[in-house]
């Protein structure tokens, strides 16, 4: 084209297809999906995501490899992994979840947001199960790339698959309790801040707040170990972990841990909380 | 709810409140506000803390009200929310743009929560703020945009849904008098060409007398007046002659011609005849043709011979605090 002119085409009107709040759903969650990895982010936040992924995922290839070296001499003990893991976890909500959840009440976006076909109910919902889905993909990677790992491993693969069968759900109900409860207390701790930095500070406190509080229970106030066990969250997930893949540490030695479903049952309610506390922040924030 | 009937029969409201009421603990933002607003462009105007900000919350579906109804498009504010949705574009008052996503990624975003596919919200995105006229700009983080770029991509995502009503709160605050200029140029044609009625809210009328067909004045949360502007704006039918020499003597000669005359300082403000017909026409060339002739045979100069148009400081004269 030789010669360029602007054209004022003048207003037109949009009449295409409109999805509606199903539309609305979906943008929200693939907006805060992404932005929990930091994908359309400045690069800064895309530096925890990338370092919480390799310092979780690399023990597991180290483990991995010693156990190959050693011909599978060396035992995988997913528990004692899942153990140093769960701080990186949490590192990651704290991290990310404001970037979504405080980010549009720092910047007053919500009150847009919300004269569209976004209600209340509906923006929350979505922003949580973006946060979930998050640290979903985060916690499950390790347990996969474990499990994988050790299949590919074994002198015969297709023996090893047979045998890890059962695995296959610890490994799930693991990777899914772990982001249910992170996930949902991280989501609602940095909805409640419109400022990032006490989003992030809160996220992180309130897991070594609970850690400190079970401790002091069981040390100091002489409540049983069971009981106050459960007050710390990523205690109870590590725990959690040996029980399902049928690991033990010296403290389940000397006394028999609370059964498998107690725990479940406590995680599936200190998450159902956290989401429940996200709706009611959100539907009381002031815009 | 049931309604009076006159307000059933009167199709036109786009926006219409009764009695609306809201209190903020013990302070109240609105003190039953009843107002019906026609298509247009239409002024919301009143000092700060007057309520404007509150009505536009209440009928954006951000605020509940404490007492009364208001409609948007026949559809009630509280019970008929899924409906008002997409009919409306707001633009706030208060900054609201993410520093760290740009212009198209964010009017698209917006687009996409008002339920437009992907595509399309891409599409319209980049339409709407050619219209406001950002080009190139809108691909760059929103962190280092002026003020005035600012204003336009909120009035851009305010649009991009295709609503059927524009809310703008104070969109001119800010802006220096070449941005304002603009961005009631922005509003005139929105109104005007796209056939999109604004209700745009300023605590400066003087701005607002250029753009609006109507103008809603509030204060204290009550409704002071409500008036279409055009009549009252336009020529009245008041001459103003400004002349240099004996304005008295002048004066006074006018009136024994038999024309009605006001002094107002160095000017004298002369009745003309109104009406259309051919008759009323010739005796306001005859009004003239005296004006001039009498300035003559005082022997005043003529400085300046005007309609007078109506101001809306003129009309609101006192109603503003």
């Amino acid at each position: 084209m030789t010669d360029t002119a602007i054209h004022d085409l003048g207003y037109r009107r949009y009449e295409g297809a409109r999805d509606g709040v199903r539309g609305a759903w979906r943008a929200l969650f693939a907006q805060g999906f992404r932005a929990m990895f930091g994908l359309g982010r400045p690069l800064r936040s895309k530096a925890v995501p990338a370092f919480v992924l390799a310092a979780t995922m690399l023990p597991c290839l180290a483990t991995l490899a010693a156990s190959s070296a050693t011909k599978g001499q060396l035992p995988i003990m997913y528990g004692n992994l899942i153990e140093s893991q769960l701080i990186l976890f949490v590192l990651f909500a704290a991290a990310q979840a404001p970037e979504l959840m405080s980010h549009d009440q720092q910047h007053r976006v919500l009150p847009l947001i919300l004269t569209r076909d976004v209600t209340r109910d509906v923006y929350a919902s979505a922003r949580i199960m973006a946060v979930l889905c998050a640290l979903l993909v985060v916690s499950i990677a390790p347990l996969l790339l474990l499990y994988i790992g050790e299949i590919g491993i074994a002198v015969d693969p297709a023996a090893a698959f047979a045998r890890m069968y059962t695995k296959v759900g610890p490994v799930l109900l693991q990777g899914t309790l772990t982001a249910w409860v992170i996930g949902a207390i991280g989501a609602a701790m940095a909805s409640m801040t419109a400022r990032r930095a006490y989003a992030t500070a809160s996220v992180i406190g309130v897991f070594l707040v609970a850690g400190a509080v079970s401790v002091g229970l069981d040390d100091l106030a002489g409540v049983s170990a069971d009981v106050s066990g459960f007050i710390n969250p990523l205690g109870s997930l590590h725990t959690m972990s040996l029980i399902l893949f049928g690991e033990r540490n010296r403290a389940m030695d000397l006394v028999a841990p609370p059964p498998l479903w107690l725990f479940m049952l406590m995680a599936l309610v200190v998450g159902a909380l956290g989401v429940g506390a996200t709706y009611w922040r959100v539907r009381r924030v002031r815009v | 709810m049931p309604r009076p009937p006159d307000i059933e029969d009167d199709p036109i409201a786009l926006i219409e409140t009764q009695a609306l009421t809201r209190q903020f603990g013990a302070v109240t933002a609105l003190d039953g506000l009843t107002v019906a607003i026609e298509p247009g462009i239409t002024g919301l105007v009143g000092s700060n803390g007057a309520g404007k900000s509150t009505l536009v919350k209440i009928l954006l579906g951000l605020l509940e009200p404490s007492g009364g109804t208001a409609r948007v498009m026949g559809h009630d504010v509280v019970h008929d929310r899924p409906a008002i949705r997409g009919l409306v574009g707001y633009m706030p008052e208060h900054d609201c743009l993410p520093p760290e996503m740009t212009a198209a990624e964010f009017v698209s975003f917006m687009a996409r929560c008002s339920g437009l596919p992907a595509t399309a919200a891409r599409e319209r995105a980049a339409e709407v703020l050619r219209h406001v006229g950002l080009f190139e700009e809108r691909y760059r983080p929103m962190r280092g945009y002026s003020t005035g770029m600012a204003q336009r991509v909120k009035l851009a995502q305010a649009l991009v849904h295709d609503p059927r009503i524009l809310v703008l709160d104070e969109p001119t605050n800010g802006l220096d008098p070449a941005g304002r200029d603009e961005m009631l140029g922005l509003i005139q044609r929105t109104g005007r060409e796209f056939g999109i009625s604004v209700l745009v809210s300023s605590h400066l009328l003087g701005e607002l007398e250029r753009v609006c067909e109507h103008v809603v004045l509030i204060d204290a949360g009550r409704l002071v007046r409500a008036e279409r502007l055009g009549a009252l704006t336009g020529e009245t039918s008041t001459l103003l002659v400004e002349v240099d020499g004996d304005v008295e003597r002048y004066g006074a000669a006018l009136a024994a011609q038999g024309l009605v005359v006001q002094r107002d300082r160095l000017r004298v403000l002369v009745e003309l005849p109104s009406g259309d017909d051919a008759a009323s026409s010739a005796r306001v060339r005859a009004a003239h043709d005296l004006v001039r002739d009498v300035a003559v045979a005082t022997g005043v100069g003529l400085l300046r011979i005007e309609r007078r148009r109506g101001h809306l400081e003129d009309l609101f004269a006192g109603a503003l605090p």
